[in-house]
């Protein structure tokens, strides 16, 4: 980047809040995904006045702009493939009000989700969408990419739980979107179509979010199958009962391997297991939806059955799935934990099919795949680990993945359920959204003419995801 | 990226672990130094990132990336967080060696010693690490093996040990974020001075709105260590409410910090009782690593008591 350009950033940010030292920008070049390019510098905006003064120079000087919350993505949203600024929005921290009688709360993108449960699990309300990373994701990153997790089958993602917002547009004009109402139809839902838009729309300022009662009893429980199928088809029979779980977890075969290898749990070595969930207000709701998936899971040769209110019982329950990241991780020394068709989602009726397909398509192309994931709400989560040193366990995954989203969209499912597409997902995006991408990029070229905002993402990525970036591993033979 | 002939003999042994990070960023949350700079960088999965740039020849190295690997206080919360359980320290104190090889050391966090050093070698008895000593009748620190605990610049009478780079954890840091605070409450505050193994129950990394002002704050000191007598009385001299002390349980202090925290709170206690003042205005409580609820019950009680609603 010029001289000229980083001191204009400089003036407009201060000299403490721009880095651009060969470090940093190696640092800020990868996110949680397997891809890697560098930013030309990063800067740190403290106001929305901040963003529009950078968006507006970035504009006239055609520079890319690439928000970043947490970089906890893992598909690549925030890797700068075409360079430019990236926006750290860290420094906009602040939670500007909590609005109990209108049941809302403002807050400003950089403000992390557990902090945000903290400050509202004093009324006894929370945030619902939660996802796993809620420790590190920041509300501006979760409206990017409609994050989720294991209590979307209950509560919703985050889609649901935005009611308005302020985003700065790419001509640096500050728009509202939305109310601060429950419902809204007063023309175009441009705060819904904002999130879920990786950052290539607009550039959140400010987000206006509902949030719910934390519910008095909640109930966790096991079952074990001796059949991946029988475990599938269970998710589908509790969904298409009527039940409303809080949490309904698949855990397979390899998941269990992995977990007892690594952390010595001594879990049951069976073919899956499934964990479910439900909380209220009434103990005697909560018991009738535990019984009912109870029974299901019975009916469908599940056993092992146990569930408790207990929290140390029920985190107990939960480990396994808990510690399975780390268990991937330190799976075999020789293999790395790789975020790749991490997070598709399909019927209901096919999760067995799903889980099925990704063992099978893994066992072909000679690397170790793991099914788990929030199939209650239709969302597989796979891990792809490999030894990621090998040029051709990289030509394996590639064709690994193109089976699996193959499969995925032949039975109308989608590429992702909660993580977003950016680059690692653009093959099979485009492919499934093949009608309707026209629409998506007239709607891009429109309110970003000159293409400022994290371009060559989505539509616009590279398909070929192996060569789209360097990817952040030695590739050594 | 072009791969480099590897220099890095003791990085090379983690390559692989290097790469299993998954970045998923969860060491941020309670690092002191990220908290302190919020900038990415700072974060342990910086230091990785860097480490695995430096083996991978993808990164050259630099004074810059010295000072941001020679920069940790060894609590190991991004150990505890990591969702990989990647040895992070570890892999830390290996970049430190090969970045002296290749002649880049700067001092971070580590602890120097100022030209007023008479040599009394208070700081070598003191250091629980062995990472000082006498050579050519100058005090000497190994900056591998210094922890940046501290104990060094606690114990030195003339000022001369001092720690490269602070992290808003300096006496004068403390004492100054203390009285802002104090000073510019409208009512009277109570403070909570928390030892960094403490793992503070509050908002990690955001603000709350200006409505929702809590009556007191919590201030990491790093160790019940380095909390000095003056730091404790100055906030009496700002007016604080009360002042409560978090360190960790007996035997679990490896810098017997707890030890020194009781004392001088036993010592303040003593004064305000001369002063005829409350000495319940002053506490220590001693918090499990990890602890939260437990750390937040004490903070409730606490501020309930002098509050006199119990």
């Amino acid at each position: 980047m010029k001289q000229s350009d980083l001191s204009e950033l400089k003036r407009i940010v201060g000299e403490n809040n721009v880095k651009s030292d060969p470090a940093d920008i190696y640092i800020y070049g990868s996110d949680s995904s397997v891809h890697t390019a560098l930013p030309w510098a990063i800067v740190r905006p403290e106001t929305a006045e901040h963003v529009q003064e950078i968006v507006r120079f970035a504009n006239k000087k055609k520079i890319p702009i690439i928000p970043r919350g947490g970089g906890s993505g893992m598909c690549g949203q925030t890797v700068p493939i075409k360079g430019g600024i990236t926006l750290d929005m860290k420094q906009m921290n602040q939670i500007l009000e909590i609005n109990l009688p209108d049941v809302y709360c403002r807050v400003q993108p950089g403000v992390v989700d557990d902090d945000l449960n903290m400050a509202l699990k004093q009324y006894g309300v929370f945030f619902p969408p939660t996802p796993a990373s809620s420790r590190i994701a920041t509300i501006g990153g979760e409206i990017g990419n409609n994050a989720s997790g294991v209590r979307s089958v209950k509560y919703g993602a985050t889609r649901d739980a935005v009611l308005g917002m302020k985003v700065v547009m790419p001509s640096g004009e500050i728009a509202d979107f939305g109310a601060c109402t429950r419902v809204e139809a007063s023309g175009y839902q441009m705060h819904k179509l904002m999130v879920g838009s990786e950052g290539t729309l607009g550039i959140v300022v400010e987000a206006t979010l509902k949030f719910v009662p934390i519910p008095e009893f909640r109930c966790l429980g096991i079952a074990n199958f001796d059949s991946l199928r029988d475990a599938g088809k269970t998710v589908g029979d509790i969904m298409a009962s009527g039940a409303n779980p809080s949490m309904l977890e698949l855990v397979d075969s390899i998941a269990i391997k992995a977990v007892n290898k690594t952390m010595n749990l001594g879990l049951k070595e069976v073919d899956a297991a499934l964990l479910y969930e439900a909380d209220g207000m009434v103990v005697e709701a909560v018991d009738y939806e535990i019984k009912k998936m109870q029974e299901i899971c019975k009916k469908n040769n599940g056993k092992d059955l146990k569930a408790s209110y207990d929290p140390d019982e029920r985190a107990k329950i939960f480990l396994g799935r808990k510690k399975l990241f780390p268990a991937l991780s330190k799976f075999d020394d020789a293999l790395a934990s790789t975020s790749l068709a991490d997070d598709m989602a399909v019927p209901y009726s096919k999760m067995a099919d799903m889980a099925e397909t990704i063992h099978k398509v893994a066992k072909k192309n000679n690397i170790v795949m793991t099914a788990y994931g929030h199939c209650g709400s239709g969302c597989m989560h796979t891990k792809i680990l490999m030894d990621t040193n090998r040029k051709d366990q990289w030509a394996s995954a590639k064709k690994a993945i193109t089976e699996i989203y193959d499969y995925v969209r032949s039975v109308h499912g989608t590429t992702s359920a909660e993580h977003g597409i950016g680059l690692s997902k653009a093959e099979s995006f485009k492919a499934e959204k093949a009608n309707s991408l026209d629409t998506l990029r007239t709607i891009k070229q429109a309110l970003d003419p000159n293409n400022i905002l994290n371009p060559g993402k989505m539509m616009q990525a590279p398909e070929d995801w192996v060569t789209a970036t360097d990817l952040r591993y030695s590739i050594t033979s | 990226m072009k791969n480099k002939p590897i220099k890095f003999n003791n990085l090379k042994k983690w390559e692989s672990t290097l790469a299993s990070c998954i970045r998923c960023g969860y060491c941020f949350e309670h690092c002191p130094i990220f908290k302190s700079t919020r900038w990415e960088s700072d974060a342990p999965r910086a230091k990785v990132i860097m480490s695995y740039g430096l083996v991978s020849g993808n990164l050259e190295p630099s004074d810059y990336i010295a000072e941001k690997l020679f920069s940790c206080f060894f609590c190991k919360k991004c150990e505890t967080a990591c969702s990989s359980g990647v040895s992070l320290t570890d892999i830390f104190i290996d970049a430190r060696k090969d970045l002296i090889e290749a002649g880049f050391n700067t001092p971070g966090t580590t602890s120097l010693t100022k030209k007023e050093c008479v040599v009394c070698l208070a700081c070598v008895k003191e250091c629980p690490y062995e990472a000082r000593s006498i050579i050519n009748n100058k005090i000497v620190v190994d900056p591998v093996i210094c922890k940046s605990c501290g104990k060094c610049v606690e114990v030195c009478p003339t000022g001369a040990a001092i720690l490269g780079l602070n992290f808003g954890t300096s006496k004068e840091e403390l004492k100054n974020e203390a009285s802002d605070y104090l000073t510019k409450s409208k009512e009277t505050k109570i403070i909570v001075f928390a030892c960094n193994w403490s793992y503070f129950p509050d908002l990690q990394s955001s603000k709350l709105p200006e409505t929702e002002d809590k009556n007191y704050k919590i201030i990491v000191n790093m160790c019940g260590n380095r909390l000095e007598k003056e730091m404790l009385i100055d906030a009496f001299l700002n007016n604080a409410k009360g002042v409560l002390v978090a360190c960790c349980p007996d035997g679990d202090c490896e810098h017997k910090g707890n030890e020194k925290a009781e004392s001088n709170v036993q010592y303040v206690k003593n004064l305000l009782k001369d002063l005829d003042m409350d000495p319940e205005k002053i506490n220590l409580v001693q918090i499990k690593n990890g602890d939260k609820s437990g750390f937040q019950a004490e903070i409730d009680i606490f501020v309930d008591k002098l509050s006199g609603n119990k």
